[in-house]
């Protein structure tokens, strides 16, 4: 092997470019380090309470950082989808053992509570610890306990696609309408007065958007279930 | 007896010496064990241990939840809430990687019939 062979002058022009925007940009951020930088949750805690929600977490999770959220829900797709290639769902069934009659018995009476769960979780997460992830893999958890003891159950293709299609686009709409009246991706442009701190209608889009992911991480979370429980006759 | 753990800096040490104990306990178990799922569980263990050590850090034990009760004026002397929205993020993301992981562990079994690492020769010719 030959360690010598020629580098082209475009490699190497692309290399250097790259060197110096990379050093362009290192240089930009080395001179903007904030002072106060251990100060950052005090300062996000007083910025908190302008937008008139309870659970600060929330505030920060789906507000300061919910560009950063709106990445975190498409990495979650991500994985679902590579999931839902490699075990395809299609000529697979439940797990071939007849459940137990307390199991199934019992699923009747928890599945309605564990939703109803889920759902107070995710509705009320600007107000208590919990929000839509939670509340999504709770819901999850209830659809486990469907495929685990009815064989025949499965949830249709087409309501996991029209939810998470659904969740996924309200969710850019709610960012890129926040992006024209307010000029911030993101911006709170429904009414979040601090008087109302601690009702259900308050801080504005903060509690939409949560609801939203917490029906996408359900949808999600419930199809790699359903295909990881799934097994095909041969094996 | 109990106050003596109270004080933040043993409260420190412990998370530190705790989070770190499980940390060498996952990494022992990747370089170990030869089983696929025991591998994923390895992982899984570390990213636990990485998200005690980054909430434990910062919990200080006069300070609150990050969260607005009726017995409460304002948002003083609180809790941090950037490290717990950190470690949503990270959960999250450290439970899609672990299902995807586990979803190629079966069916890399169901087309080889191999678990253990050292019999996964396909690609070494």
């Amino acid at each position: 092997m030959n360690l010598k062979r020629e580098i082209p002058t475009s490699t190497m022009s692309g290399f250097a470019l790259s060197a110096v925007l990379v050093l362009t940009i290192l240089n930009i951020l080395l001179q903007n380090i904030p002072t106060k930088i251990q100060t950052a949750g005090d300062e996000l805690l007083k910025l908190n309470s302008t937008e008139g929600v309870a659970n600060a977490v929330t505030t920060v999770v789906v507000y300061f950082r919910g560009f950063d959220t709106l990445g975190e829900i498409a990495v979650l797709f991500i994985a679902s989808l590579g999931i839902g290639l490699m075990l395809d769902s299609n000529n697979r069934c439940n797990i071939k053992a007849e459940s137990n009659f307390m199991l199934q018995t019992a699923s009747k009476f928890l599945f309605p509570i564990i939703m109803l769960f889920g759902i107070y979780v995710m509705i009320y997460g600007h107000l208590s610890p919990g929000g839509g992830f939670q509340g999504g893999v709770i819901i999850a958890s209830g659809v486990l306990l469907l495929l685990i003891s009815h064989k025949e159950f499965e949830v249709p293709h087409s309501v996991i696609v029209l939810l998470e299609t659904f969740a996924g686009v309200s969710y850019v709409l709610i960012g890129l309408i926040g992006l024209v009246v307010l000029d911030t991706f993101l911006g709170n442009f429904l009414p979040h007065d601090i008087s109302n701190m601690g009702l259900l209608m308050s801080g504005g889009i903060i509690p939409i958007i949560y609801i939203i992911v917490g029906i996408k991480v359900g949808s999600e979370m419930g199809m790699i279930v359903q295909n990881l429980i799934k097994r095909s006759d041969n094996v | 007896m109990f106050e003596f753990f109270n004080q933040p800096e043993v409260i420190k040490i412990i998370v530190i010496i705790g989070s770190m104990a499980l940390f060498f306990v996952g990494i022992f178990g990747l370089l170990t064990q030869k089983h696929l799922i025991k591998i994923f569980m390895s992982i899984s263990m570390i990213e636990s241990s990485l998200f005690l050590f980054f909430i434990g850090l910062m919990y200080k034990k006069s300070f609150l939840a990050p969260i607005l009760t009726s017995n409460q004026e304002g948002f003083t002397n609180m809790n941090d809430p950037i490290p717990h929205a950190m470690i949503l993020t990270a959960i999250v993301i450290g439970m899609a990687v672990l299902a995807l992981g586990v979803s190629f562990a079966i069916e890399y079994y169901k087309l080889t019939g191999k678990t253990n690492i050292d019999e996964m020769t396909s690609l070494r010719h």
